[in-house]
């Protein structure tokens, strides 16, 4: 196995890291998901360490107040036994986990020692099977995960772990900068390695490859896979962001500045190499020599550096006392601790007939198994209660006035109640990108963002183009670039801050003593300023080859002339220009007074060349859809949430993305279906669609027939404040606009009731307008409780959850099974692209709640934002990963409960056997990292998919 | 020249806790308790017998001083941190003219105290008097943590806390010279790494998951409590003495 190779095997461990710009959701141990989500996460454990359920305090709660239900504990409880020699003891079991093991830790009590006496059976079993009496086994058990210069700081008490992971941070956080630092690392277009040899005066021919081989040699390292593990472990934030744009071809920052993981691995290697090369123990076959020669000083050295040892041993060990005979002690408090709280367990359940040894191995399996136990009996309370609720019979035969189609996301909940309940509508859910990938190029920006899921990449090309004159939008928009240019050079010149901090610094106090104490005045102030955007509308058709033609010659001789004029002072007319570019693109001949230095600069620098001619004719064969490809979008969105007749007169498509000041997290509460962006461009560019009369003509061949008096309607929902705005009302007429003004007037009513709904569960929140100040506040660090929460998701017609009341807790996705073919396609599209997005919500929010500290990304107060592609703590630490403790913990307590996703499915089980099949979602699915509940409505049964097979969980009547 | 080798041996120059630490002769509770005496005593002979400030004596002092400041630095004990501050701030009680020797004395005394009663109760819930791996107390246990940093912010010479009212007040009265210079700075110094050092590994960073943490109890808060009412009342003192 080649050393790449050796890398790529473990690579996987940490998921991808996206840039927080556009934050994606996923699931921190997407590298597990081949194994079953039990196995899964005990793998986990072992490597990353940290939690992987709540505490067992956690599940009690929940159980005492009736969100866990008796039966479902005991049922699970009941089957994890059934695996084991313990199946008559299921009413002990319950006693245990709900009386015995909240108190688990405090019954290894040294004061209990001294009181109590140990039982010697159950000590010499526990000897017997304890990892204390083969002490290689233990000292492998310690070292693993740790690399050698963590294992010599353990031993030697050095701080080379802190030098080391110091520099490693200030190079990679350097070199991968985005355009946050004004002085850029120079020569980044080498690549990472080759940048830093320059950066460390290495003088070394080869690649980063043969550099890693080199020092992993020198270190004498003998499990470089394992080792590789151990390094990627140690800042597993910035390594999955490596990995991740070195996996992601189209990611502009990689293309200009690549990196591989192989590089990152080659900088670690190197600085461990030079802090500890000038050590006397300096490679791994030292090392082992020095820990066999002095074994029991190793054990309890790396003991101390785990905070294994409690207060007497490191009293000991400071007065250097004979270290076998600390050893000792320590083995034998820790097997007479672990007796003694075995002990005083059994002590508790004095009617149990059962020997101190057998408890022993009881207590030991119910510690292993009660967090699944008690995760699954939750998940399955909820199943139970949901299952009964969305089988009950509710009709809506009202004719709707208009229909809202919303995100799927958990946030859009609330306002389809309110909307549905304020009168005649019928609100749908679907994937926040509506099932149209686009790369939208705004109105006034040079770059394209993909509003898809991250697992899909959009083909087609929307721009953003003015519909009406811009000119003082231009004015403002000129004066804001100006003062900001200047400021910028001011700021950045090493000498100007000093006299502008004096002569200036007054004028930036306006601004913070305004956002801090009248956040909604200086907000509207400052807005005044801001130049106004004007009315837009989208480049959705297709450009002829003539156009393209046309534009990519425009293009090129625009910047020709540009080029030529400032840099050269040589001017050419129109027909000269024209020669030179078809020199330049075609290879005429041509002579020309253009100096043969310029003509290169052209073709090097600014790319005038026949490559780039064809690439931006490919570019430009991007833009918009076909007439096809128009009509197929819609004629999808239609079927997949099953509305293909009655339409309603209006159809409003909702976009969604969320408001807030100073929170690099932003993008988190945006949608996550577009990729952590506003889905707003998708809503409008659909209706622009729906309202063409071409593309109405060619679905109605189709089967889907849209009367010529309805109207698609795009609007923006505000997931922080509920506001719901609508866009391009300019296409109805002066009747329509009489008619829709209900429409617009009920969903104001709707939005206002959300409000009431939401600042009842927002900490700091009492009255409707704290909630628009908190979109504006800059010490805000909880704009709005964004999807945490989540709990499941629903697939199937409206009707079956419109009565239910869920706290913002269920995406919606609308489908009809019956409009589905026979292979399931529209499932699997749904499973596909928002059950994956979906999964990677509920499982991030999973476990940042149940471990922050490993998962999640700790408080917002410490964090940083650091080259602009994430937030670390301080001055230098890990890129943090997950969700910082305000997104899913209120006051130290979880705010979020996490269960994993109830995926709700109502369609028959071929329909949805089918499109497991066919999904990529199939590996977690059959893996149990959602939960799958098929409510078969034709077969009169409600299935779970669990312990690997489908089960009938209730018969229908 | 009798009086000054008495409160060498009493407080100052002789660290006398190595060969109590190395035979064993008594445990490190009581060697606190030991030196606690030893030092009220130096103090009340120091202020019956009031004498010229002995150079030759003083520098004795500052050399065992620096040892006791490279003990501090090694120990994660909090009764040997006790008894190895006090070693390291005789030197300037010897420096001081009488009034604001009490004074200074009394302030540390009092925290030291305090740092005791800190030290008991980590004895009792973890199994000894040594903080290496209690870490993170502040966020486990906020009341042990709370007062805790309130000791050790008062040891490392912070104001408005008595011992740094009391040293500055010290330092303002005595005649200054060369070693007045060198041990005024190191002693101000080493009582802030000292400090600072203990804060680090055990009021802050992250709690240690193989420990199980106990706040202190109603008793134990109602006593720290009491202890710091006491250290601001010095502070007022100590406040008087500088305006004075």
């Amino acid at each position: 196995m080649s050393i790449q190779e050796k890398l790529k095997a473990v690579q996987n461990t940490v998921p991808h890291y996206w840039p927080i710009g556009a934050f994606i959701h996923h699931n921190p141990l997407k590298g597990f998901e081949d194994l079953n989500f039990k196995e899964g996460v005990e793998k986990a454990k072992s490597i990353f360490g940290g939690k992987v359920y709540m505490d067992p305090d956690y599940y009690i709660a929940r159980y005492n107040k009736g969100k866990i239900t008796s039966e479902s504990l005991e049922k699970n409880l009941q089957k994890a036994l059934q695996s084991s020699d313990f199946g008559d003891y299921a009413e002990q079991a319950k006693t245990f986990m709900l009386t015995i093991s909240p108190d688990w830790n405090s019954l290894r009590s040294y004061e209990e020692l001294k009181i109590n006496e140990i039982d010697e059976d159950l000590h010499s079993c526990l000897e017997k099977h304890s990892i204390y009496m083969d002490k290689e086994a233990w000292l492998e058990a310690l070292t693993k995960h740790m690399t050698f210069y963590e294992i010599h700081d353990a031993l030697f008490g050095t701080t080379e772990k802190e030098l080391i992971e110091k520099d490693i941070i200030e190079y990679i956080a350097r070199y991968l900068d985005e355009a946050q630092t004004t002085l850029s690392m120079a020569d980044r277009e080498l690549g990472m390695f080759n940048t830093f040899k320059l950066y460390e005066n290495i003088e070394h021919t080869g690649d980063s490859e043969i550099y890693v081989q080199e020092i992993l040699e020198k270190l004498k390292v003998k499990d470089v896979e394992k080792y590789f593990l151990t390094h990627i472990l140690k800042l597993h934030g910035w390594a999955g962001f490596i990995k991740y744009r070195s996996e992601d071809d189209s990611y502009y920052s990689q293309q200009e500045h690549p990196s591989t993981l192989m590089d990152y691995m080659a900088i670690r290697l190197h600085f461990e190499r030079k802090y500890i090369g000038n050590e006397t123990i300096n490679n791994f076959d030292i090392l082992h020599s020095y820990i066999k020669e002095n074994m029991e000083f190793s054990i309890l050295k790396l003991l101390q550096s785990k905070g294994k040892l409690t207060g007497t041993y490191n009293d000991a060990m400071e007065e250097h006392r004979d270290y076998k005979e600390i050893l000792n002690a320590y083995v034998t408090d820790e097997i007479n601790l672990n007796s003694l709280q075995i002990q005083l367990a059994k002590k508790r359940l004095p009617e149990l007939d059962m020997s101190l040894v057998d408890f022993g191995k009881f207590t030991h399996f119910l510690k292993k198994e009660e967090g699944y136990i008690w995760l699954k009996s939750l998940e399955d309370s909820y199943i139970t209660h949901y299952v009964d609720e969305f089988t009950s019979t509710h009709t809506y035969t009202e004719k709707p006035l208009a229909a809202g189609i919303f995100c799927l996301d958990v946030r859009s909940e609330v306002i389809r109640r309110k909307i549905e309940e304020s009168g005649a509508y019928s609100t749908f859910g679907a994937g926040g990108f509506l099932g149209l990938p686009i790369s939208f190029v705004e109105f006034d920006k040079a770059h394209a963002t993909a509003l898809a899921p991250a697992v899909i990449k959009p083909n087609n090309i929307v721009f953003e183009i003015p519909t009406e004159s811009h000119d003082e939008y231009n004015e403002k928009k000129g004066v804001t670039k100006t003062y900001k240019k200047v400021l910028n050079d001011l700021k950045n010149n090493p000498y100007t801050p000093y006299i502008m901090v004096e002569a200036i610094g007054w004028a930036f106090g306006v601004k913070l003593f305004g956002k801090t104490f009248f956040p909604g005045k200086t907000q509207k102030l400052f807005s005044k300023m801001k130049p106004k955007k004007p009315k837009t509308t989208y480049t959705l058709n297709k450009l002829t080859e003539e156009e393209i033609e046309k534009y990519v010659k425009r293009l090129h001789i625009n910047l020709i002339n540009e080029v030529l004029t400032t840099q050269s002072n040589t001017s050419l007319d129109n027909l000269e220009i024209e020669k030179l570019w078809e020199h330049l693109v075609f290879d005429n001949m041509h002579c020309t007074s253009v100096p043969f230095d310029m003509i290169e600069k052209l073709k090097d620098s600014y790319h005038v060349t026949p490559e780039d001619y064809k690439t931006q004719k490919e570019r430009l064969k991007m833009v918009g859809f076909t007439l096809d490809e128009q009509a197929m979008y819609l004629e999808n969105l239609l079927k997949m949430i099953g509305l293909l007749k009655d339409f309603p007169k209006f159809v409003t498509i909702a976009g969604h993305g969320s408001l807030s000041d100073n929170n690099p997290f932003e993008s988190a509460l945006d949608c996550g279906a577009c990729g952590g962006s506003i889905s707003l461009p998708n809503a409008r560019a659909l209706c622009m669609i729906g309202n063409k009369k071409e593309v109405r003509d060619l679905l109605k061949t189709k089967g889907i027939e849209i009367p010529e008096e309805v109207k698609f309607i795009p609007s923006m929902h505000v997931t922080t404040t509920d506001e719901i705005t609508f866009y391009d009302t300019d296409i109805l007429n002066e009747d329509e606009k009489k008619q829709f003004e209900k429409v617009k007037k009920d969903f104001n009513a709707a939005s206002l009731e959300s409000r009431e709904e939401r600042v009842k569960v927002l900490p700091n929140a009492k009255i409707q307008e704290d909630l628009f100040t908190k979109t504006m506040d800059w010490s805000e660090p909880r704009p709005e409780w964004g999807l945490a929460g989540n709990m499941g998701v629903f697939a199937g017609p409206r009707d079956s959850t419109r009565h239910l009341n869920f706290g913002n807790r269920l995406f919606m996705h609308s489908y009809d099974w019956k409009v589905d073919n026979n292979n399931a396609d529209l499932l699997t599209r749904i499973f596909d692209g928002p059950l994956v997005v979906g999964e990677w919500i509920n499982l991030e929010h999973y476990f940042s709640t149940v471990d922050n500290k490993t998962y999640g990304a700790g408080s917002k107060v410490y964090h940083n934002v650091v080259a602009k592609v994430g937030v670390y703590n301080g001055n230098y630490s890990d890129l943090k990963i997950g969700l910082p403790t305000q997104s899913v913990l209120t006051e130290g307590e979880a705010y979020h409960e996490p269960v994993r996703l109830l995926t709700f499915m109502e369609a028959p089980l071929d329909t949805v056997a089918k499109a497991v099949e066919n999904s990529i979602a199939k590996e977690f699915i059959l893996n149990e990292w959602i939960r799958p509940i098929i409510i078969d409505k034709e077969a009169k049964k409600v299935y779970s998919y669990e312990y690997g097979e489908f089960i009938v969980i209730k018969e229908l009547d | 020249m009798l009086i000054h080798f008495i409160l060498l041996f009493l407080f100052a120059g002789v660290p006398y806790y190595v060969y109590l630490e190395k035979t064993k002769t008594l445990e490190k509770e009581k060697i606190f308790f030991l030196s606690t005496a030893l030092l009220v005593c130096g103090i009340i002979i120091d202020t019956l017998f009031p004498q010229e400030v002995s150079m030759p004596f003083v520098i004795i002092a500052f050399i065992a001083s620096l040892y006791s400041l490279y003990r501090a630095n090694k120990t994660t004990n909090l009764y040997k941190l006790g008894y190895y501050v006090l070693f390291f701030n005789a030197p300037v009680l010897m420096l001081f003219g009488p009034e604001e020797s009490v004074l200074y004395a009394l302030s540390m005394l009092l925290t030291l105290f305090g740092l005791y009663f800190i030290a008991k109760y980590y004895e009792r819930n973890y199994g000894s008097a040594n903080y290496q791996s209690v870490s993170g107390i502040t966020l486990v246990t906020p009341y042990a943590g709370l007062f805790l940093t309130i000791y050790l912010t008062a040891l490392a010479l912070y104001p408005p806390f008595p011992n740094a009212l009391l040293f500055l007040n010290g330092i303002l009265s005595s005649d200054t010279h060369f070693m007045w210079y060198i041990i005024n700075s190191v002693i101000f110094f080493g009582n802030f790494l000292i400090a600072m050092r203990v804060m680090a590994k055990t009021v802050f960073g992250k709690p240690n998951d193989n420990v199980h943490y106990v706040d202190l109890t109603l008793k134990e808060r109602r006593l720290h409590l009491f202890i710091v009412i006491i250290l601001l009342l010095l502070s007022i003192v100590g406040f008087k003495e500088l305006l004075s």
